[in-house]
């Protein structure tokens, strides 16, 4: 018998009054895969992501996780099952140093025991090097600038030692050559062995990390399968460009 | 400063205010019973509103109980002190879980405001309860000993203190301040917001109500407006962002500070004593809006440029 994914999503909608966002999505994500998650802007990609971090609740369908059902759990409680994301508008703990935002996801995150405040220290100096942020360690975290909030951000949901990390548009905002670092980064986390749900515009950095791709278009699921398959495919070219280029 | 040294000079100072009756005069030591219960409940509103960034008007609320609570068991039930104080502080914690689950709901200005209302309805149920006195209040048995409420005062505001401190390096701690900080980021990094603001609230109640207890006996006589006065809560907010919100020792200096300004205020120039407070506390806002605490931790590194880096950053 195969062991469950790790996540499956069953049948999953989100209606906020006559929209719905995102309409009957079916996919799951095995252990240590990178899923690419594609779409138009308001195709309901934040939406899904939201859903899966708990947010907000799904209108029907199911979300498992480690074969569970997760979709009655609130936010914190799925974090703690290993669940990490980034934000797309990002939040990090501005009043704090750089050092203890990443510590508060090693005190908290899936971490089962009460641990010290100087261990949790210690694990977030690891992460930080991992994201060559050592140097602003004892920083405000409001003074970083551009890419090295994207891997603040980073560091936070990976201090966690999630399962699954969602992240949601991390390199909106970054020029070409920051896009590049951030690749880096991101490839670095998936090397840890987690598994990662990615949202992306950009389509190069989708293809360079996606083990797999979904495309979102008006909230139903298009099409899903290999990068350059999918990206080949005419319907994924017609909902970002339009029919008559298709 | 080394751990050890802080440690030592925690506990010289510590001892020289534990000795103060011994050589001060009745009246310096009525004013140390009272500094130090607003210290004591400007450390307690600095859980809920320094660590938590959950900006309470609910701790006179709190206080109210607290005498309240004391007042009762000891008139109406004849019980001694010690359980009518911890009859108060159970009716905070009470009130602090009842009204704490629905009202930390809300964020921002709209949980200043239901707290603010709450006080209201407070002095309305209390004016109408038989047991509490109704309109009259309540007058508890005389005890002539302010050398023994000066040192319970100053016990109650070292537990709130090393309680505080406590926080400020605990996991508990950086789960409130992840909250204050970004409260959705917060749980989504795992913490359970709605648990820790509860106990938070509740902890700011414990404090508060010891505070609320002492005062009532020491006082011996209570009623509901006095009680459960906005005033003293809007005290113990200056003093804490005074001295420092969600440092250890910002409210405590903070509240000796103000409770010393104002008190030489009143001697000296009684009727202007208002006015120069005001302005007192206007220039701290302007000037260091981050307190005392603040100010000490970086006034070596940036010198005069501190405050003029202040009203810069805050467009002023």
């Amino acid at each position: 018998m195969t062991p469950p994914p790790l996540l499956e999503i069953r049948g999953l909608s989100k209606r906020f009054g006559g929209l719905v966002a995102v309409d009957d999505v079916n996919f799951s994500l095995a252990s240590g895969e990178t899923l690419g998650l594609i779409g138009p802007n308001g195709a309901g990609k934040t939406t899904l992501i939201n859903l899966i971090s708990g947010s907000i609740t799904p209108t029907t369908g199911d979300i498992l996780f480690e074969g569970r059902s997760i979709k009655d759990l609130t936010a914190f409680k799925r974090a703690r099952l290993g669940i990490g994301r980034t934000f797309q508008i990002m939040k990090p703990f501005p009043g704090l140093s750089v050092l203890d935002n990443v510590a508060i996801g090693a005190l908290f995150g899936t971490s089962e025991t009460a641990k010290a405040l100087r261990t949790a220290r210690d694990e977030a100096d690891q992460w930080l090097e991992l994201m060559d942020l050592s140097r602003y360690a004892d920083r405000r975290a409001d003074e970083l600038g551009g890419p090295d909030r994207k891997r603040l951000e980073l560091a936070k949901a990976m201090a966690m030692k999630p399962k699954l990390l969602l992240l949601d548009e991390v390199m909106a905002g970054l020029n070409h050559v920051e896009i590049n670092e951030v690749i880096e980064a991101i490839k670095k986390v998936r090397n840890t062995g987690i598994s990662v749900l990615v949202i992306e515009h950009v389509i190069k950095v989708i293809q360079r990390l996606s083990d797999r791709l979904l495309v979102l278009h008006h909230g139903q699921q298009i099409v899903e399968g290999k990068p350059g398959v999918v990206l080949a495919d005419p319907r994924v070219i017609e909902a970002y460009l339009g029919r008559r280029r298709a | 400063m080394t751990l050890r040294f802080k440690f030592i000079l925690g506990v010289a100072a510590a001892l020289m205010l534990a000795t103060l009756p011994w050589f001060a005069s009745p009246t310096l030591i009525q004013f140390g019973i009272s500094t130090l219960l607003l210290a004591t409940l400007a450390q307690g509103w600095n859980i809920i509103g320094g660590f938590t960034g959950y900006a309470s008007f609910g701790n006179s609320e709190f206080f109210g109980l607290g005498s309240y609570g004391t007042a009762i068991a000891m008139v109406q039930w004849q019980l001694p002190f010690g359980v009518g104080l911890i009859f108060g502080v159970l009716l905070s914690v009470i009130f602090a879980l009842v009204v704490g689950i629905p009202v930390l709901r809300l964020r921002g200005h709209y949980f200043a405001i239901a707290t603010l209302a709450l006080s209201q309805v407070m002095t309305a149920i209390v004016s109408n309860l038989e047991v509490a006195g109704r309109n009259t209040g309540l007058v508890l048995p005389l005890l002539n000993g302010d050398t023994l409420f000066y040192e319970l005062s100053l016990a109650v505001l070292l537990l709130a203190t090393l309680t505080v401190l406590w926080i400020s390096n605990s996991r508990f701690g950086f789960g409130l301040i992840a909250i204050r900080e970004n409260e959705d980021a917060a749980a989504s990094m795992g913490v359970n917001t709605t648990l820790y603001k509860v106990l938070a609230f509740a902890l700011a109640g414990v404090f508060s109500a010891l505070a609320g207890g002492i005062h009532a006996y020491w006082i011996t006589f209570i009623d509901p407006v006095s009680a459960f006065d906005l005033s003293l809560n809007v005290k113990m907010i200056i003093m804490t962002v005074f001295g420092g919100p969600g440092s250890v020792l910002g409210p405590v200096i903070g509240a000796f500070v103000l409770s010393g300004i104002s008190e030489t205020l009143s001697t000296e120039i009684s009727s202007l004593a208002n006015l120069f407070f005001g302005v007192v506390i206007v220039a701290a806002v302007v000037f260091m809006p981050r307190g005392l605490a603040d100010l000490m931790r970086r006034f070596r590194k940036t010198g005069w440029r501190y405050f003029s880096e202040n009203v810069k950053q805050h467009r002023l």
